[in-house]
């Protein structure tokens, strides 16, 4: 197998990269693909938790890398969804126990089992970023409508060009009421500064806190806003790359409300 | 009567001064070998031990130097009153440009060389542009990113981030952007901070007036509209 290395990262902590590791990754699954999620994290590690897997880790990447266990022994299965695996972060290490050469090494070893892997990235551009990326085929670059996360994204943007590295946008967190207030920073605005390809736009959900608490996936929840669009994200990713992206403001105006009643389709965000 | 005085008796045939290190002699060349060691002589005698090591620079004044002259001399020199090196005048520096081919001052920019550096593209947070002189940027400067330069600083594009014009001392340098929302200029060593955006989406342009930075409409207030010809900036 010759699989894709997408790193998911942000600069700025707190803005979705870790749920959007997780949902990305059960999305991918569910069309059928082998996905591994990889937490990056070392030392405080949370993507177990999300995906509900925190009581039955044995081994975390470390181990892997350390050579006291093997890729496979590591990587957790997921409970609800088939071809999904979890290889956890270490907690009681620090993050320059990797060093980028072993992240090479570890990544030839993830093309070979896994159709894609993601790496949830830690915040912040230092050691534990470079370990991530420095691998990485692809990237993900999550943004929330803030200025202090755009500017963070913007750049970790830089730093990834300057690996060769192309990185593509989603934007999470989107509260359509505040937009349309204009309180908030509307995609359009997020896109036009940081001007990089739009993989998906996210909206704000409840159904996200209830999901990491549980670790039931938001993928699998027909009705959050969300799950469907990491659906079609992940769809974006392997084999739709033209799925448009839908636009959370679009039927939110009086006369939008009207023309959806009378059946007209939803308007599409530019891409 | 002292003008009279020089005029009735010609300049001596050799003269010696000091220059720096060396010794430099103006000799006429043209007077016959024996002529010109019996002159070098008058001189030399007087200086003594003082010339014993000294560097010498025979000048022939207007005249040439052939080589076998100055080997003879320089022979005799060393024989005579152990002298240290003797060498013809260094070349003059190259004479001043000829006024033809001087740059017509009011077609300057025909003949511009300056280092002012163009760049395409976005300069995202964390990155730093520096030109030596006018910068221009065919994009946008993020918010988090840096603009420095010498002269003008031009965007062709948003402007978001901190822009540096004229550093380190040029009060006449302006920053110009097609869209002015900066988070900081600078010109000279004058700084504005939070400036307040027209509406933006306007081109806007930051200059210095009276050691204040102000923002004007470029389209309404060029500053350069009342040049009375194309000068270079």
């Amino acid at each position: 197998m010759d699989g894709k290395i997408i790193v998911v990262t942000s600069g700025k902590g707190g803005v979705g990269k870790t749920t959007v590791t997780a949902s990305v990754g059960a999305a991918l699954a569910k069309q059928g693909k082998r996905v591994a999620v990889l937490d990056m994290d070392i030392g405080l590690r949370n993507l177990d938790v999300v995906m509900g897997l925190e009581n039955r880790i044995v081994f975390n990447v470390v181990d892997v890398i350390q050579g006291r266990c093997k890729l496979r022994q590591a990587a957790l299965k997921d409970r609800r969804i088939d071809n999904l695996y979890l290889i956890p972060a270490s907690q009681s290490d620090e993050k320059s126990v990797i060093k980028p050469q072993n992240m090479t090494w570890l990544c030839n070893k993830l093309r070979r089992e896994y159709d894609f892997a993601l790496l949830d990235c830690p915040a912040g551009i230092e050691q534990g970023f470079k370990n991530a990326i420095e691998a990485a085929d692809e990237a993900i670059v999550v943004c929330t409508p803030e200025v202090s996360s755009v500017r963070d994204a913007d750049r970790v943007i830089g730093l990834l060009y300057a690996r060769s590295i192309t990185p593509r946008l989603i934007v999470n967190r989107i509260v359509p009421q505040l937009v349309e207030k204009g309180d908030m920073l509307s995609h359009a605005d997020v896109v036009d500064v940081l001007s990089i390809d739009l993989l998906g736009l996210v909206e704000m959900d409840d159904a996200v806190v209830v999901s990491s608490n549980t670790g039931n996936p938001l993928v699998q929840q027909k009705e959050s806003r969300a799950g469907m669009a990491f659906n079609r994200i992940a769809m974006r990713l392997d084999g739709h790359p033209d799925l448009p992206v839908e636009d959370p403001m679009a039927g939110r105006s009086f006369w939008q409300k009207v023309g959806k009643k009378l059946g007209r389709k939803n308007r599409t965000a530019k891409r | 009567m002292m003008m009279g005085l020089h005029m009735s008796h010609p300049d001596p045939p050799v003269r010696l001064k000091g220059v720096g290190d060396s010794l430099w002699i103006t000799m006429d060349a043209s007077l016959p070998v024996e002529v010109l060691k019996k002159e070098l002589c008058k001189p030399f005698e007087r200086l003594r031990h003082q010339a014993v090591n000294a560097r010498i620079i025979l000048d022939p004044g207007e005249k040439a130097l052939d080589e076998p002259l100055l080997e003879d001399l320089s022979t005799f020199l060393k024989n005579r009153f152990q002298v240290g090196r003797v060498s013809r005048p260094p070349a003059p520096k190259a004479p001043p440009e000829d006024a033809s081919t001087r740059p017509d001052p009011e077609n300057g920019w025909l003949y511009q060389t300056e280092d002012s550096l163009v760049i395409a593209g976005r300069v995202r947070s964390g990155q730093k542009v520096e030109a030596r002189k006018h910068l221009v940027i065919l994009g946008d400067l993020n918010p988090g990113a840096e603009a420095i330069a010498g002269g003008d600083i031009i965007i062709l594009g948003t402007l978001l981030g901190t822009a540096a014009a004229g550093q380190p001392d040029n009060e006449s340098a302006i920053v110009v952007a097609m869209d002015f929302r900066p988070t900081q200029i600078q010109i000279a060593g004058y700084v504005a901070a939070g400036m307040s955006s027209s509406a933006g989406k306007k081109p806007e342009f930051a200059s210095l007036d009276n050691s204040r930075v102000v923002v004007a409409d470029y389209t309404k207030d060029n500053p350069f509209k009342r040049l009375a010809w194309p000068e270079v900036r």
